[in-house]
């Protein structure tokens, strides 16, 4: 766990975020989500890249939502250690 | 109505078959007996469908609104929701309307309870439709949107639909049982109705199997399906196309779209991918993008076809994409064609120019990154959008414009500049008006790029601009002088026709000249502004002006003139027929407050609750603080000090700054309320926390809190005759009454006057009390100023009565002990006992103690018969007798003969 400084550090300024959705995304929505490089893995994919401020991130998440992707986990990379935190990736359906 | 707000309004019903979900629209149609429905969740899950078709067939009628990002702004929201209602009950909201098109439209909490009012006087139900409610980010609305719902009118159900939870007191409601809420999970189609829009209404033929392969893969998401229904129709193996669709594991959206696209004839495909950069589509406008032709008939086709296209008006004229559809074109488009982009904005923006429409031409040029292209259409739109108040507007053009584009253009620079001040902003308002300036001087620096101008008559009248908005900066930083300076500059460079410019150049002047004591050129600069702007047909303007120089009159002590100015103010307002103009309000809280000051408590408060009558909205922003003053008045005079006290605290709560001198501040007022209950403690803090002293330099705008502080000195020596502070106060006094004659301030000279009178009484010193009381007599009675001396209760009353028996302006002492009289019960002070005897008819009325008959008296007065039975008949009236006898009775007693 960070201490309580940096974290407030990190959260003033910019920082790297790594931001999972569920879907597997083609090449071209790396354009969508400008500046945020694009990546796969067995169960959906990944955007990570340097974002200014929580007013990019939350940019970056109305976009997910709009494209009506399904949002999996944001993490924050603070220091080495990266705290992910976990959103419920079930979706219920009946 | 524009055409666009036309598409807002319309309830995008498709002329498509859809499924027929009947049980969430039972759901739908039980939940009208609660206040709302919530319909939540992600693009593409049927929300604005599934409302069509509930409403279409409810019974109810329904207003649509289809928000988008400008809503964000309260006014423009506010025109839209209303508009909406009125396409269900006409008329309703009208007068809001009205005021909401003004110069300062009214805040929203003002007009929510005058809306409620209308609401709850509709006729029949009437479902409220708010369609992409997430754009709504302003928490203002969300705030207005609760107090609408915590008072919703029965008549009136709400219905949400929305990708995100709204910031609504959602929780309450559902506890309440008055939410019904529909979300991702109830919308997902179920298996019979992927198999229904499948096989039935996409007619695909499909087994059991695969629809239960494509329901698996969808996950019942409804766009989803509709897109796999796209790229199905036509191929010949639907179960192989089914088996790879549900074998690849990319983002459903992804697979289909490449394969609707790819099935798709050329051009027909560039069709939709060159038109996904508009937000609404027409057949003109797809042409001139695309330079194709038979743009309308492949919209229609687009349409029959279920190409995610949705209908916004009735005759089919203009329609949009589904969001999610565009997003997913876009993309496609970007990815394949970045270079071309551009191209299609700019082609956008030049359709969007012929027709007029300078916002859309001016977003697709900006989109299309030709700021220059931008630069002169906004040069271009930006006068209209000033005589329509849309400052904020231009602004936030101006600001996407980079800096050294703005910095060349002259005009635009300008603009900038009065933006900022509109927006209460002054930082960076001089910079820019320097930039112009230098043009203009041709002061610019040689290695500058060369100058650009569009607009030719706006750069000719530039220099009187740059004035204006420095005489506004120079107004708020408290540089009278050179507000002054830079007003007389627009005076002097603005032809006699350009009304709006001189008329704000002499208010500015007015409040400048006003602020720095100079009140009778202050009143001659104000006559000017709102006589101009009456002209020029500004009347909501011109009514505010009254309301400045009613305020003058009153300082000058001009009692009956601030009288006409309201009442003249008011025919303003009125004139016209139908709608009041804003600022009515504002002219009864004027007449209220005058007529307190004459005593007359029972029209004070007529006025005042015709002035709530009317509505808040028909005032001008500083209204409610002055409504409150006011009130708080009324209450002070009723005896009801702690009334009074606690709305003042409210009027402090209310004060909008602007840049009226705050002549009369209301700490002050709740000082002197202080005073008057004995509470010097209170006072005395006051007086501290203003750094008020009896050495402080005499200015007028202290001369308010000045003669508060002397109240309080006097009060503190109620009983020591000889003390020291008593004659400080005296001396005190006498240095403001010397500013005050000089400044023409003879409402500050009266009531110094008054003052002085009671201190010298205190000291012992009868003669000179009487000769400061008959000065105050003098000034202020022949304008019935009777509470500057009632106010001050008993002392002023013994001391009134010795008077009577030796002065001679007698008739207005007895006037005053009559309304001494009185004042034991204010609240029926009757005005026409009130009034003053004139000379002439205090001569009729020694001679009515003679034996001279009618006919005598007349000869005697010189005058015809009929002039001396008026004279009797007023005399008669103000004594409040029918007779002779009684007359001459009543005079006696009263010590008038």
């Amino acid at each position: 766990m960070s201490a309580p400084q940096e974290l407030a550090e990190a959260r003033d300024g910019p920082g790297s975020y790594q931001i999972r959705v569920k879907e597997h995304l083609d090449a071209r929505w790396a354009a969508r989500f400008e500046g945020l490089s694009l990546s796969h893995e067995r169960s959906g994919s990944t955007l990570t890249g340097l974002l200014l401020d929580q007013a990019a991130l939350h940019g970056v998440l109305r976009k997910i939502h709009d494209s009506g992707l399904t949002l999996l986990a944001v993490v924050q990379v603070v220091s080495e250690v990266a705290e992910p935190m976990e959103l419920d990736p079930a979706q219920s359906r009946h | 109505m524009t055409p666009i707000l036309a598409t807002k309004l319309h309830m995008p019903l498709s002329r498509q078959g859809r499924v027929r979900r009947l049980s969430l629209i039972q759901r739908l149609n039980e939940g009208l007996q609660g206040k709302m429905t919530l319909i939540s969740a992600p693009a593409g899950f049927g929300k604005t469908t599934l409302l069509c078709e509930w409403i279409a067939g409810s019974g109810r009628p329904a207003a649509w609104l289809s928000l988008d990002d400008g809503d964000n702004a309260p006014v423009r929201f506010l025109v839209h929701l209303i508009a909406a209602l009125q396409t269900v009950a006409p008329g309703i909201g009208s007068r809001i309307l009205a005021a909401l098109q003004s110069v300062h439209p009214p805040p929203v909490d003002a007009i929510l309870p005058e809306l409620l009012h209308d609401l709850g006087a509709l006729p029949h139900a009437v479902i409220l439709v708010l369609d992409d409610y997430h754009v709504l980010d302003a928490p203002q609305l969300h705030a207005a949107l609760s107090f609408l719902l915590d008072h919703l009118p029965p008549q009136l159900h709400l219905a949400v639909a929305t990708r995100e939870d709204p910031d609504l007191p959602l929780a309450r409601l559902r506890v309440q049982g008055q939410l019904t809420e529909l979300r991702a999970a109830d919308l997902r189609f179920a298996l019979p109705e992927v198999t229904e829009f499948l096989n039935r209404m996409m007619a695909l033929g499909l087994s059991e199997a695969n629809v239960a392969v494509l329901d698996h893969r969808t996950e019942g998401w409804i766009a989803g399906l509709q897109l796999a229904a796209l790229s199905m129709q036509g191929r010949e193996n639907l179960p192989a196309f089914i088996e790879a669709f549900a074998g690849d594991h990319r983002f459903i959206v992804d697979y289909l779209m490449e394969e609707v696209l790819r099935r798709q004839p050329e051009d027909v495909r560039t069709f939709l991918l060159h038109t996904s950069i508009l937000e609404r589509l027409c057949g003109s406008l797809c042409n001139a993008v695309t330079g194709q032709t038979g743009g309308s008939a492949r919209l229609e086709a687009l349409e029959r076809g279920n190409f995610f296209v949705v209908p916004l008006d009735d005759r089919r004229h203009w329609y949009r994409y589904h969001h999610l559809f565009a997003d997913f074109l876009q993309m496609h488009l970007q990815a394949d064609q970045p270079g071309g982009v551009p191209a299609l904005h700019r082609q956008a923006s030049v359709w969007f120019e012929s027709e007029a429409s300078a916002a859309d031409a001016i977003r697709h040029a900006l989109a299309a990154k030709d700021v220059e292209r931008a630069a002169d259409l906004i040069e271009r739109a930006v006068p209209a959008l000033r005589r329509s108040r849309q400052e904020a507007t231009a602004l936030d053009w101006l600001r996407v414009l980079p800096d050294l584009v703005v910095r060349r253009r002259p005009v635009l620079s300008v603009y900038y500049a009065g933006g900022l001040l509109m927006g209460g902003q002054r930082e960076g308002v001089e910079e820019r008006l320097l930039d112009a300036q230098r043009w203009l001087d041709g002061t610019q620096m040689d290695a500058a790029p060369p100058m650009v101008v569009v607009d030719q008559d706006e750069f000719r009248g530039l220099g009187s601009l740059i004035a204006l908005y420095r005489a506004a900066m120079a107004l708020s930083s408290g540089h009278f002088t050179e507000t002054v300076t830079q007003a007389r500059r627009v005076l002097d460079l603005v032809p006699a026709g350009d009304e709006f410019k001189r008329g704000a150049a002499s208010g500015l002047m007015g409040l400048a000249l006003w602020a720095d004591g100079y009140l009778e050129e202050a009143h001659q600069s104000y006559l000017e502004a709102m006589a101009g702007l009456h002209r020029a047909g500004y009347r909501s303007d011109a009514v505010g002006c009254a309301v400045a120089v009613a305020d003058l009159e009153l300082e000058q002590g001009h009692l009956h003139l601030a009288l006409a100015t309201y009442e003249r103010g008011l025919h303003v307002a009125m004139e016209g027929g139908g709608l009041a103009l804003r600022g009515a309000a504002d002219m009864h809280v004027g007449l209220s407050a005058l007529a307190c000051e004459r005593g007359d408590l029972k029209a004070a408060t007529q006025h005042l609750s015709r002035s709530r009558e009317l509505g808040e909205f028909l005032g001008l922003p500083q209204n409610r603080f002055r409504w409150c003053r006011t009130a708080a008045r009324i209450k002070e005079i009723q005896g009801d000090l702690d009334g009074a006290l606690d709305l003042l605290n409210e009027a402090q709560r209310l004060y909008v700054s602007d840049f009226f001198p705050e002549v009369r501040p209301i700490a002050a007022l709740r000082a002197r309320i202080w005073i008057k209950q004995g509470k010097v403690e209170d006072a005395l803090a006051w007086a501290t926390a203003q750094h008020l002293s009896t050495i402080d330099l005499l200015t007028y705008l202290r001369e308010f809190e000045h003669i508060t502080l002397a109240r309080l000195l006097l009060s503190q020596e109620h009983h020591k005759q000889t003390n020291p502070a008593l004659l400080q106060a005296i001396n005190l006094l006498e240095r403001f009454l010397y500013a005050a004659k000089d400044g023409g301030r003879t409402r500050s000279v009266s009531e110094i006057l008054v003052l002085q009178a009671l201190a010298y009484r205190q000291r012992g010193d009868g003669r000179e009390a009487l000769t400061r009381l008959e000065a105050a007599l003098k000034l202020a009675m022949p304008e019935r100023n009777i509470r500057i001396f009632v106010d001050e209760g008993a002392p002023m009353a013994v001391m009134l009565k010795k008077f009577a028996k030796q002065g001679s302006t007698v008739n207005a002492v007895w006037q005053l002990l009559k309304a001494f009289e009185n004042a034991g019960n204010a609240a029926a002070v009757n005005p026409s006992s009130l009034e003053t005897l004139s000379e002439r008819e205090l001569e009729v009325l020694r001679l009515l103690q003679s034996e001279l008959t009618g006919p005598e008296l007349a000869r005697t007065l010189a005058v015809s018969l009929n002039t001396l039975r008026t004279h009797t008949k007023n005399i008669y009236s103000k004594l409040g007798v029918n007779t002779r006898r009684a007359a001459l009775r009543r005079a006696h007693e009263l010590e008038l003969i």
